[in-house]
């Protein structure tokens, strides 16, 4: 699964988001995330690509950035 | 000490006997147990416990991404409290009286949550611990949810004084309208602590029933000379507390007045309770409320079922009511919905209401062959119709000697 789909697919599944405001350039705040589930939605990121974000990385606002992030962590991971 | 008068104005209840006041009464009025084995714990370490737990589904009624941000125990609470604001009419379009304050008892908070995050970090030996974890197993978990799900802005206060938590809530309430710093309280108690890890710790401490002959519902038998112990329970329980004003307004239904609340400590020791201790709380309850024993006519105890306990309670009701002790109806509902702890007080206050309410009287069930130490006229088996009932006390007394008791009259 890619990093976005994953993402679309928590935000669905967990956080109760309504799937047609999902979108690339939706925000995390739009869709109804504060600074706590913020953290807890990484948590299942790193949990399912076995990555580690870094604190100073998580400066993400939209999904596409976030998914571009992950990408870019699995990227060096598998170099 | 005379102020203004206050009456439980709606009641919820998310209970081991289900949710619904008047049922639930219905099966405790007919001395049916709602305590069962339950395999608990892990497939290598579990065991079969007896408790009173709950099949609890909140629902559409909590949103499932504000579950994630709610311990068991907070989420019980937020459902009684919803049952509550519906039962008195103060609920608008998902929304209760926002001038209101919260006032909920709870022992262990987020207890499962806990257990999560130390097995995380000692079974699985990572330190990746979920970032919800604190926030979840905080006490005060409870009364801030209650407080941001129906959009309550007045203070809201977390009492965690073990098996007396809710029936200090609800005492400190009543004291907060009747001195007139608020109008309206949403009080009551939460408790989730049936995660192996926390019936293991209660094993531990060696006061818990064994399963009798009779089966799981006969286990729990308070007053009773084959009692071995308590049976632990879960849920939670909020009384809706209006001034008189305020009811009267807006034409509120009275359940049932709230006149008395007495408060003591033992000063002696961490799970040994003292006759002394527990008669001055009865003293201080009646005393606040202008009343004499020869007032009261039944008296919910607390009264768990351990061998200890339970004397130890009949001698403090038979000093701080004299003769007038072998009048009085009295029984332990804990025979059937079990020990709530932190929200016992709660469940057992709400359940002294709907008594009053209907002048039926809840039995101690499993009452066969009473222990000569406790002889007083314990109801025991089914209820009965009690039709001059006015007064009701309602006894809560915790581990670390602090006892409650909260006076009750008909509205």
């Amino acid at each position: 699964m890619t990093p976005y789909a994953f993402l679309a697919e928590v935000l669905s599944e967990k956080y109760d988001v309504d799937p047609t405001t999902i979108s690339p350039e939706a925000t995390l705040t739009e869709l109804g995330l504060d600074s706590l589930t913020v953290v807890e939605l990484l948590f299942d990121v790193e949990d399912e690509f076995e990555i580690e974000i870094p604190e100073e990385r998580a400066t993400f606002e939209t999904l596409a950035e976030a998914a571009a992030l992950v990408e870019e962590l699995l990227r060096a991971k598998g170099a | 000490m005379r102020g203004r008068r206050v009456f439980v104005t709606g009641l919820g209840f998310v209970s081991p006997h289900g949710e619904d006041p008047a049922a639930i009464f219905e099966r405790l009025f007919l001395g049916e147990s709602a305590i069962r084995t339950v395999r608990t714990g892990t497939p290598e370490m579990g065991a079969d416990v007896l408790l009173a737990s709950i099949d609890f589904e909140p629902g559409d009624r909590i949103g499932k991404a504000d579950r994630l941000l709610m311990a068991r125990a907070a989420q019980l609470a937020v459902v009684a409290t919803r049952n509550a604001l519906e039962d008195s009419g103060l609920m608008t379009r998902g929304r209760g009286p926002e001038e209101a304050a919260v006032y909920m008892g709870c022992g262990l908070g987020g207890a499962e949550i806990l257990q999560e995050s130390y097995r995380t970090y000692s079974a699985r030996q990572s330190r990746r611990v979920r970032p919800t974890t604190i926030p979840l197993i905080m006490a005060s978990g409870p009364a801030s949810q209650v407080s941001m799900s129906f959009g309550i802005r007045g203070p809201a206060h977390t009492y965690s004084i073990a098996c007396a938590s809710s029936s200090v809530a609800i005492g400190e309430a009543f004291r907060s309208i009747r001195d007139g710093y608020i109008d309206v309280v949403l009080a009551g108690g939460a408790e989730a602590m049936l995660n192996d890890g926390s019936v293991a710790a209660w094993q531990g401490l060696g006061v818990l029933a064994k399963e009798h002959a009779d089966g799981a519902g006969a286990s729990c038998r308070p007053f009773d000379l084959e009692r071995t112990g308590l049976v632990l329970g879960e849920g939670a329980a909020t009384l809706i507390l209006e001034s008189e004003d305020r009811a009267m307004a807006r034409g509120a239904h009275l359940l049932v007045e709230i006149v008395g609340f007495g408060a003591s400590s033992d000063a002696h020791k961490l799970t040994e309770p003292s006759v002394d201790g527990q008669e001055r709380a009865i003293r201080n309850a009646l005393e606040d409320a202008g009343l004499t024993a020869e007032d009261v006519g039944y008296i919910n105890v607390h009264a768990t079922g351990t061998p200890t306990g339970d004397p130890v309670e009949i001698e403090a009701i038979k000093r701080a009511f004299g003769p007038a002790a072998q009048a009085v109806a009295i029984s332990s509902t804990k025979s059937m919905h079990g020990h709530l702890v932190g929200a016992s007080g709660a469940l057992e206050c709400g359940i002294t209401a709907l008594a009053l309410d209907k002048r039926r009287i809840p039995p101690t069930a499993n009452l066969t062959v009473a222990d000569p130490a406790c002889d007083l006229d314990c109801v025991p088996g089914v209820g009965r119709d009690a039709p001059d009932l006015e007064v009701a006390l309602s006894n809560s007394f915790a581990f670390g000697g602090s006892n409650a008791t909260l006076v009750l009259r008909r509205a």
